[in-house]
């Protein structure tokens, strides 16, 4: 049936309509707040010591932009292929997932990257500054010194690096073996550095005469020394005991020993784990002891796991007192210790439990209980003229007359890797403020290029980039709007099954696939940047956000959310496109009249 | 095809079958098997519409007051204080005169808190303009939603088919389905008569200063006008296809009446078996069920109570210290209807669930008979008076 019948009645409809242009009406003078984009700072961001813009890697990942994503990295870590690795991966605690399901697996994304950069040819960013005519010495090649010279050589200097050893990357190269760090992944990244110009001379032990003498051909020394010297036991019998480090290094970048069939490890860092663990790929069994609890092991929580899961034995509670040798076998004896109280530094104390010893046998005995500086001069004096920064100190007027530096391991709270980057970047950054602006500026410098709340430093901040227009605000789980997000699985690359891993110094994670890892990068909530996801746009009720990309019919570019705007003219300030914002990066202000 | 289902039930198969593009809904009980078949429907299949979850009634409405100025048929249902919270957008939904449809429950407000039947809640929107039409079973509440899209979609008004609590909704009777086919040959496809095009583009709702606001509201008032006669028409309509037929009022044994008693909902059901054991004792009762409450058919009801000598009403609602509503628009309707209009008796019984027997019929009917001249005010049936004294 139809409708028609009823025309006849010509029934009433008179309804508010009206064919004049709507943008007469300027809605936005009604408003009394007001919208805008305000780029805010991940936690993962401010976490990572090498303040890596992680939210805007992994929204380039995600779209495909692989080679964008590594230069991302490259503004702010010379050392992708080893953090990917070996980083302990604070940003992953710090991850606003971690609330929501599971962190987003950033550490692992990072290694994509470094495999894609190597099986892509991804062309990296050589530019440098223009030459800022002055030459800078870089003592050691560790990982401090490395990310010296790579960021001081792109701001223009020219930089010298002097290895005692015949080969580049200090504890890299020695100190962390193969099945964390193959050597092809350090070589790489060491191109990439001697890529920018940066000379470096190996068999070059530095003295104190060299830097007295450094001001003839250099305009300031970076000393990056790390930690050369084993700490001593301090127990008898303690030259019977064999120096962990060297161990490594030689099981790394020599012949592989044959088994000695046990052996006990002293110390519970991550240093120890490792040669726990290479000592098992010898064939030799290993047991770790430790004079504290397994919980209380400074060594990284996820090594213990996999050391004990390779066959790694753990002694706690277990003060070395005392090394003897009975015939072709060592003695350890221990003092049993037990945890009493919490201490100020939130570690667990313990104290020896009145009379109970015990004796462990093996064949050999490590001693991997920690290094320092292996001189005095490496370390910055005792002097106030000293300024210590969060992981660099700088002596700008010293007896050699000119800047002298400190960075890595001796400086730094933390003795990380990602630690030791930041210390250099730090003071790249702060000779170079010294150099272009004089000294007082220096730290407020330091201030200006701070990634969120943290110690944390940016470049890219530093060079005036558009990450400096981000807010210092960290964004929290509950600054965002979940919403939007659903539910997903974590996941890292496939790991080799710990008794294969056991049998070879071989790699044990393997790397995730691309489309693994578009998936892994789209977890992220990509927290307080604009990632386009147009909720703003589409909201507004005055259809008064504007995205000019997408009017031009673009797709994703690199500059995602720069282009868009609030039309204040029709902005009523109802402050929906805030609220629908899954990531927080716009706020909503009172209007200043 | 003739299927056992509850009221809610009757009510989804009518929205599936009049086709609806968006169905928006807030949970509510009593109202909540009806938007729970209808999200099944969109999502099996069986209904090509898309269901708006929204975080309140508010929201439900708006949604489809958004769908329907689109120009697609849209639904929703809702229930007390569910529609109590709709009630700004209910104005909304007439002024912008879009033909939305939904599914009221009358269940009481609180607090006390309290989920059975109770008119108050619809009653309470009649000043919306919105169309209220009331049923009393399951077959009457499939066939008045297909009726409320043909009526809603002619005269460019919303309608509100109203359902008892329980009563109704969740009572399971034979109800006979018609199938997608015959329903398509009664109900037109919805042919918006204005609606939000880009290709041709003009602003509804625009600001209305007083030179025009006042032609808008007496627009709705003439579209009210017409509705009862349209309603007729189209209910003719329906009876050639389907065989059945309502009324804007439904009468039962007036014709010789002296005493007629009016209400609406499931408690005519009641009545009826107490008016057929009235008239065996000799009694002249008859029933007038009112079906149309807005527009209140004035002309409908004077006729079918010309007759009567006495008129007895019965309210399941209270409007406040002025006593049962559908009595005083009744009242109203009644004055200047002749020479001799009938008396009329108001009463308030069955608030919040408590039950109307035919017992409460008989009451109702004999303190009618029995007294000369109705009281002022409404009297309340059934009340424990010692709860009172305190």
């Amino acid at each position: 049936m139809t409708n028609e019948r009823f025309d006849a009645m010509h029934i009433s409809l008179l309804i508010p309509k009206s064919s004049s242009y709507t943008t007469k009406n300027k809605t936005g003078s009604w408003s009394f707040m007001r919208p805008r984009y305000q780029e805010k700072t991940a936690p993962c961001s401010a976490r990572c010591p090498c303040g890596q813009d992680i939210p805007r890697i992994e929204m380039l990942v995600s779209r495909g932009g692989l080679e964008a994503a590594w230069r991302t990295i490259l503004a702010e870590n010379p050392l992708p292929g080893t953090c990917g690795r070996v980083c302990f991966h604070p940003c992953e605690e710090a991850c606003n997932r971690g609330e929501f399901d599971a962190p987003v697996s950033i550490n692992a994304l990072e290694r994509f990257l470094d495999d894609a950069a190597r099986d892509q040819s991804f062309s990296e960013d050589n530019s440098k500054a223009p030459p800022k005519g002055k030459r800078v010495a870089i003592v050691g090649s560790g990982p401090a010194s490395l990310s010296a010279a790579y960021f001081l050589a792109r701001l223009g200097y020219e930089c010298e690096i002097f290895e005692a050893g015949e080969a580049p990357g200090g504890v890299l190269r020695g100190g962390i073996p193969s099945y964390r760090l193959p050597n092809a992944t350090l070589d790489r990244e060491i191109r990439r550095i001697e890529g920018l110009g940066v000379t470096i001379h190996y068999s070059a032990p530095v003295s104190p005469e060299f830097i007295a003498s450094a001001r003839s051909c250099f305009d300031a020394v970076f000393l990056g020394c790390g930690h050369g010297k084993p700490t001593a036991l301090g127990i008898p019998g303690e030259e019977l005991a064999l120096d962990g480090l060297e161990f490594l290094n030689k099981s790394k970048n020599g012949s592989l020993s044959a088994s000695i069939g046990s052996a006990l490890v002293i110390g519970g860092g991550n240093s120890a784990i490792d040669v726990a663990r290479s000592l098992l790929r010898s064939g030799t069994s290993a047991t770790i002891v430790y004079r504290r609890r397994r919980d209380d092991m400074p060594a990284f929580s996820h090594e213990i796991a996999r050391a004990v899961e390779e066959g790694v034995k753990i002694v706690e509670l277990s003060a070395p007192a005392a090394i003897t040798r009975k015939g072709k076998i060592l003695e350890l004896t221990v003092r049993k210790m037990r945890p009493t109280e919490i201490g100020a530094d939130g570690r667990m104390r313990v104290v020896p439990i009145e009379g109970q010893t015990e004796i462990l046998a093996a064949d050999a005995i490590y001693s991997a209980v920690g290094a320092s500086a292996a001189e005095a001069w490496m370390l910055p004096p005792q002097n106030p003229e000293v300024l210590h920064l969060s992981h660099s100190a700088a002596l700008w007027n010293c007896p050699a007359g000119i800047p002298l530096l400190y960075g890595g391991d001796p400086v730094n709270e933390e003795e990380s890797v990602a630690d030791a980057i930041a210390s250099g970047k730090q003071a790249a950054i702060a000779l170079d403020v010294f150099f272009t602006k004089g000294q007082a500026s220096v730290e407020a410098e330091i201030i200006r290029c701070k990634v969120g709340d943290g110690t944390s430093l940016s470049m890219e901040i530093y060079l005036g980039g558009a990450r400096q227009s981000r807010a210092n605000k960290v964004v929290r789980f509950e600054d965002l709007n979940d919403d939007y997000f659903v539910l997903s699985e974590r996941q890292r690359g496939a790991s080799v099954p710990a008794e294969v891993s056991v049998r070879s110094f071989a790699e044990i994670e393997s790397c995730l696939d691309e489309a693994g890892a578009a998936k892994q990068a789209e977890r992220c909530f990509n927290c307080g940047i604009c990632n386009d996801c147009d909720n703003c746009r589409t909201y507004c009720p005055e259809v008064a956000v504007f995205a000019a990309r997408a009017a031009r019919g673009g797709n994703w570019t690199e500059d995602a959310g720069v282009d868009r705007e609030v039309n204040v003219d029709y902005c009523k300030g109802c402050g929906v496109c805030v609220t629908e914002c899954p990531r927080c990066a716009m706020v909503i202000e009172e209007q200043q009249s | 095809m003739r299927e056992v289902l509850e009221g809610s039930q009757a009510v989804a198969e009518a929205a599936r079958l009049a086709r609806v593009k968006v169905v928006s809904a807030y949970p509510i009980t009593p109202q909540t098997h009806i938007v729970e078949e209808l999200a099944k429907f969109c999502s099996d299949g069986s209904l090509d519409g898309k269901f708006i979850c929204v975080e309140s009634e508010h929201s439900a409405m708006a949604s489809v007051i958004g769908a329907q100025s689109g120009g697609v048929r849209s639904f929703t249902a809702s229930s007390s204080h569910g529609l109590a919270l709709m009630h700004e957008m209910l104005h909304w939904a007439s002024a912008a005169r879009l033909p939305i449809v939904m599914a009221e429950v009358n269940r009481a407000l609180g607090p006390g808190w309290n989920l059975w039947v109770d008119q108050t809640d619809s009653l309470a929107q009649r000043d919306t303009g919105w169309i209220q039409l009331y049923c009393a079973d399951g077959q009457e509440a499939f066939d008045t939603t297909i009726l409320a899209y043909r009526l809603a979609e002619i005269v460019n008004l919303p309608v509100m088919v109203v359902l008892d609590a329980f009563f109704l909704s969740h009572t399971y009777e034979p109800v006979d389905i018609p199938t997608q086919a015959e329903v398509d040959k009664y109900l037109p496809p919805y042919e918006p008569k204005f609606l939000m095009d880009t290709k041709d583009a003009y602003t509804l709702n625009t600001v209305a200063p007083p030179n025009v606001y006042m032609e808008m509201r007496r627009s709705i008032q003439m579209a009210m006008e017409a509705a009862p006669e349209v309603y007729e028409k189209i209910e003719d309509e329906f009876y050639e296809q389907f065989g059945r037929r309502y009324g804007l009022a439904e009468e039962y044994r007036c014709e010789d009446a002296d005493t007629v008693l009016v209400m609406a909902g499931t408690a005519a059901s009641t009545a009826r078996v107490a008016i057929d054991n009235l008239r065996e004792k000799g009694e002249k009762v008859g029933l007038l069920r009112i079906r149309m409450f807005r527009p209140f058919p004035v002309n409908a009801l004077r006729k079918s109570l010309e007759k009567a000598k006495k008129v007895a009403v019965l309210d399941r609602n209270c409007s406040f210290g002025a006593g049962g509503i559908f009595a005083q628009e009744l009242k109203a309707a009644l004055y200047g209807s002749g020479p001799n209009p009938p008396k009329l008796y108001s009463y308030i019984t069955g608030l919040g669930g408590r039950d109307v027997t035919v017992d409460t019929i008989g009451t109702m009917y004999a303190m009618t008979r029995d007294r000369e001249e109705p009281a002022s005010e409404s009297l309340w049936l059934g009340l424990n008076e010692e709860m009172l004294k305190s």
